[in-house]
């Protein structure tokens, strides 16, 4: 299994690839040295992140056990971080500034979070080997991780950052789900999450409102919240099946398309290259997360096969919801494309998890 | 269990998302693929300029100017804001009235809004030099149309306006649309397919600000055709002039061709008052004295004395009475039980005299002698009863009486004391001053009921030919004759009711005609033609309730007396 590492990163380098041109294609029509230079930077952090993938492969993973906390830790503290400059700086902040380069910290906690629930579920019980989750109570089966959770989503989802924010939930349940907590619990908890539906309706804040009311009719406020959908759908569908050519796109080019070349770059990539084109993008995604489940699979090792799990599952759900969202099937949520939207901190973090989860595929023989 | 639970969500998720995608690039792709032109590409109209119109000498009648309407791209609402307080600082209006407008003509985000309208070239300049760096302003040329002249043979032209209902229900299968601008009455009318321009268009890639990108592609706006009447400018400026603070119309047509040389009515209007919409415009519609009517086709009177040259050719055609016939007048005659008078007591009249001074009791012995059937036997030769084709709208027909459609309308008899009254033509007799002048011109030209035109070239092609050409009336050169000695002495004879046109440098022949009315001033007319030899015009004139048929040949003698001294004739 140690040509997963290659497969992984090959597919990985392909979609970052076609990220670029995508980049180049909706950016290089905007005036502004600032946005010429934008595909560079890009490629600057995918090569950094090629580095940090060859790294995190040759890294064993089940160090990452005794950095849970730390990591868990780490990314609370950033958050923190976060609230505090947005409040010195009276507005609401997503990055934390570095040096010369703008750190994400929610996206840190994506992956810290991944870490911290494969090493709760995979914890074993004094008197068995086996791992217990099965036998859980609610307590330790829900509420006590979900406390650990709820901490790093209010504070994201405080940023506002509502999508990345869902996104850590839905890994959550998700884990509860492969963990194998009892399904009673899983039904009981899904429950109540439907019934505290409108007790969240009230603590969103307007914009967000808007942009879940524009995702059940775009057409209410077409030239406000709904405004995207239309133009992301527009852009997409006027594609065809073979696109309208490299450079050509009028939707992106023409800037029509807010967003074209961060959260929503696949409508860019599917106006260019059509159908064809998505279909083959959506190929890599899923040969990327396929690879990612057939790993956790092999891995005997629980904490190793939840984390493969985890990692699959995080970018599975990205890319879905990114994509459900350009297709205007989804709500729109700030919630980049693994490997194609423009992002540094997005790209290392991606390129960090599939490192991880080539050293899965490399170390699990050991055990 | 659990993993392949999640192992069939994953592969159904994906191709859920490709079934999407599917839909809307390749079902829905059209649709798209339109949705995404319609953001991108722009089509901004360029008006092409109305065909001129020009009279018989090459003298311009219609012009077109060229004025700048502003349009503004709509865009997002700050910048929105700012443009059009900019705008309104250069064209020095209200900003918030400009607001208005553009509200008010918003169609959809991606049409440019009309907010004025012919602006000055100054503003437009202005206006120009602000678009470099406020975007979304669009200046567009827009010709319009220009008088020279006035007023001058307005109803000949007729006038500009925004298409109507019942024309747009019409017109629209020959490509008019809504808020078309289309002729209204006159030349304008009946030929706007061939004066209207053709729009041109420029298609331009635009972003999301409205900002231009690239053209895409360009039709160059067509002009439309230029046009030559028939008309002269000079005598129709005379004719004009002569009739100004009267209602009445005067018509002068070449006999032998049929072309209208002049055709003046009055009261008239200005066609710039529709270009400007000035405030007077209400105004034209609600007159009573119809200002908009073209009476020299359009208006219908009894054509009275007149109507004797028809009398005296059919009664010398069917040799009901000849040249040496004479009838006694004593200024009056019984026709059954009723006294049927003449205006002056002639004694005896031969035909000759009998024209000469309009003697109503010759006319009423021949009349009787012809028979009611055949006088409106030979007004329907002499092209009474019908429109004379002329090609210019809204044509009235007049209308010819006879027994028959006495009996079949009325349902009552005809009688001679009709016929009496049929033959001085009065009654229910109804002419246009065209159709008078058309007869008028029988005499003139030898016998040839001619087909009168207005419109000689479009764009320099001849189409005069394609007019009916003229018909030989039958008619016998006796005949034609005696009536023209009689409507020469008409003139010459110091008791002729025409009389005053004698002194005049040029032999005028010619017949008057005053019709009474229940109230009021009777009608007046002259008809008739110039020179006696080799007649060059014909002319009619006519003045509604002008008083008696000396009015009218005073107004002829202004305007020949005029023609002559400018050496037009």
């Amino acid at each position: 299994m140690k040509n997963s590492t290659w497969l992984i990163l090959a597919v990985a380098l392909l979609i970052t690839c076609m990220g670029i041109l995508s980049i180049y294609s909706s950016t290089s029509q905007k005036e502004g040295e600032l946005w010429q230079i934008i595909y560079k930077r890009q490629i600057f952090w995918i090569i950094l992140g090629v580095l940090f993938f060859l790294a995190m492969s040759r890294f064993n993973y089940r160090r990452l056990w005794d950095m849970t906390y730390f990591l868990y830790g780490l990314a609370l503290f950033l958050l923190f971080l976060v609230v505090i400059l947005g409040l010195v700086r009276l507005g609401a902040q997503r990055w934390i500034r570095i040096a010369w380069l703008n750190f994400q910290p929610s996206e840190l906690a994506k992956i810290a979070g991944v870490i911290f629930l494969a090493r709760y579920f995979s914890a074993k019980s004094a008197s068995s080997i086996h791992h217990t989750a099965a036998k859980y109570g609610i307590f330790r089966a829900f509420i006590l991780p979900s406390f650990f959770i709820a901490l790093p989503v209010g504070l994201i989802i405080e940023q506002p950052d509502l999508g990345t924010g869902l996104i850590i939930l839905f890994i959550f349940v998700a884990f509860m789900y492969i963990g194998g907590v009892r399904s009673k619990y899983l039904i009981t908890i899904s429950l109540i999450g439907v019934l505290l539906l409108p007790v969240f309706w009230h603590v969103l804040r307007d914009y967000q409102k808007d942009r879940l009311m524009a995702f059940l009719n775009p057409h209410i406020d077409p030239l406000g919240a709904g405004y995207t959908v239309i133009q992301s759908k527009i852009a997409i569908g006027s594609g065809g099946l073979f696109g309208k050519g490299w450079l050509a796109g009028t939707q992106s080019q023409l800037h029509f398309l807010p967003e074209s070349h961060t959260d929503f770059i696949f409508a860019t990539f599917a106006e260019e290259w059509g159908f064809l084109g998505a279909l083959f993008l959506l190929f890599l995604y899923f040969i990327l997360i396929r690879q990612g489940i057939k790993i956790a699979l092999a891995t005997g090792d629980y904490f190793g096969r939840l984390l493969a799990f985890g990692i699959s599952l995080m970018l599975g759900i990205q890319i879905f919801v990114n994509i459900a969202m350009n297709l205007g099937l989804a709500p729109v949520v700030g919630v980049p494309l693994p490997l194609m939207s423009y992002g540094g901190s997005s790209i290392m973090i991606t390129f960090i998890s599939l490192g991880i989860l080539a050293n899965i595929a490399r170390n699990r023989t050991t055990f | 269990m659990r993993i392949r639970i999640v192992n069939l969500i994953v592969g159904f998720l994906f191709i859920l998302m490709a079934l999407a995608v599917f839909n809307l690039s390749v079902i829905q792709g059209r649709r798209f693929r339109q949705l995404s032109n319609k953001n991108s590409i722009r089509l901004l109209l360029q008006p092409g300029a109305r065909g001129k119109i020009f009279d018989r000498n090459g003298m311009i009648i219609v012009d077109n100017y060229l004025t700048y309407d502003v349009l503004i791209m709509p865009q997002e609402k700050g910048q929105l804001e700012q443009t059009l307080l900019n705008v309104a600082r250069i064209l020095d209006c209200d900003t918030g009235e400009l607001k208005k407008k553009f509200k008010a003509g918003f169609l959809a985000s991606f049409l440019p809004v009309r907010v004025a309208n012919n602006i000055e070239i100054k503003k437009a300049i202005a206006l120009e030099e602000l678009k470099l760096n406020t975007p979304g302003i669009v200046v567009q040329p827009h010709p319009l149309r220009k008088y020279p002249y006035g007023s001058l043979a307005s109803h000949v032209l007729g006038y500009l306006n925004e298409i109507d209902h019942w024309r747009l229900s019409k017109l629209s299968d020959y490509g008019y649309k809504a808020r078309d601008i289309v002729g209204f009455g006159g030349v304008e009318e009946k030929f706007d397919y061939f004066l209207r321009e053709k729009e041109g268009a420029l298609s331009v890639e635009v972003d999301h600000q409205g900002k231009f990108v690239r053209v895409l592609g360009f039709r160059p706006p067509q002009n439309g055709n230029n046009m030559q009447l028939t008309l002269d400018l000079k005598i129709q400026k005379i004719s004009e002039s002569a009739l100004s603070g009267r209602k009445g119309s005067v018509v002068i047509l070449k006999p032998d061709t049929g072309e209208i040389i002049a055709m003046a009515n009055s009261p008239d209007f200005s066609p710039a008052a529709f270009v400007n919409k000035s405030k007077s415009l209400g105004r034209i519609f609600t007159d009573s004295d119809a200002p908009l009517i073209n009476r020299a086709i359009s208006g219908l009177y009894p054509p009275g004395s007149v109507f004797k040259l028809v009398v005296a050719s059919a009664a010398l055609e069917t040799k009901k009475i000849n040249s040496l016939t004479s009838f006694y007048c004593p200024g009056s005659l019984m026709v059954g039980r009723r006294k049927f008078s003449c205006w002056n007591t002639h004694l005896e009249q031969d035909l000759v005299s009998g024209i000469a001074h309009s003697c109503d009791v010759f006319f009423y012995h021949s009349g009787l002698l012809l028979g009611a059937q055949s006088i409106h036997d030979y007004a329907l030769k002499f092209g009474f009863d019908k429109p004379t084709s002329i090609d210019l709208p809204y044509e009235a027909g007049g209308f010819v009486p006879s027994p028959l459609w006495k009996r079949m309308s009325r349902f009552q008899t005809w009688y001679d004391g009709d016929t009496a009254n049929f033959s001085i033509g009065q009654g229910d007799l109804m002419v246009t001053p065209l159709q008078v002048a058309r007869m008028t011109a029988v005499f003139a030209n030898n016998g040839m009921l001619i087909n009168p035109y207005v419109v000689q070239t479009i764009e320099n092609y001849d189409v005069s030919s394609f007019h009916k050409k003229a018909t030989k009336m039958p008619l016998k050169d006796s005949t034609l004759n005696y009536v023209r000695q009689g409507m020469r002495k008409t003139v010459s004879d110091p008791q002729g009711t025409a009389s005053v046109l004698a002194d005049l440098n040029v032999a005028v022949a010619g017949k008057t005609g005053t019709v009474q009315v229940p109230r009021g001033q009777p009608h007046a007319w002259f008809c008739g033609y110039f020179p006696y030899k080799n007649p060059k015009y014909v002319i009619c004139v006519f003045l509604e309730y002008g008083g008696s048929g000396y009015a009218a040949c005073v107004l002829t003698k202004q305007i020949l007396f005029t023609m002559a001294q400018e050496g037009l004739i």
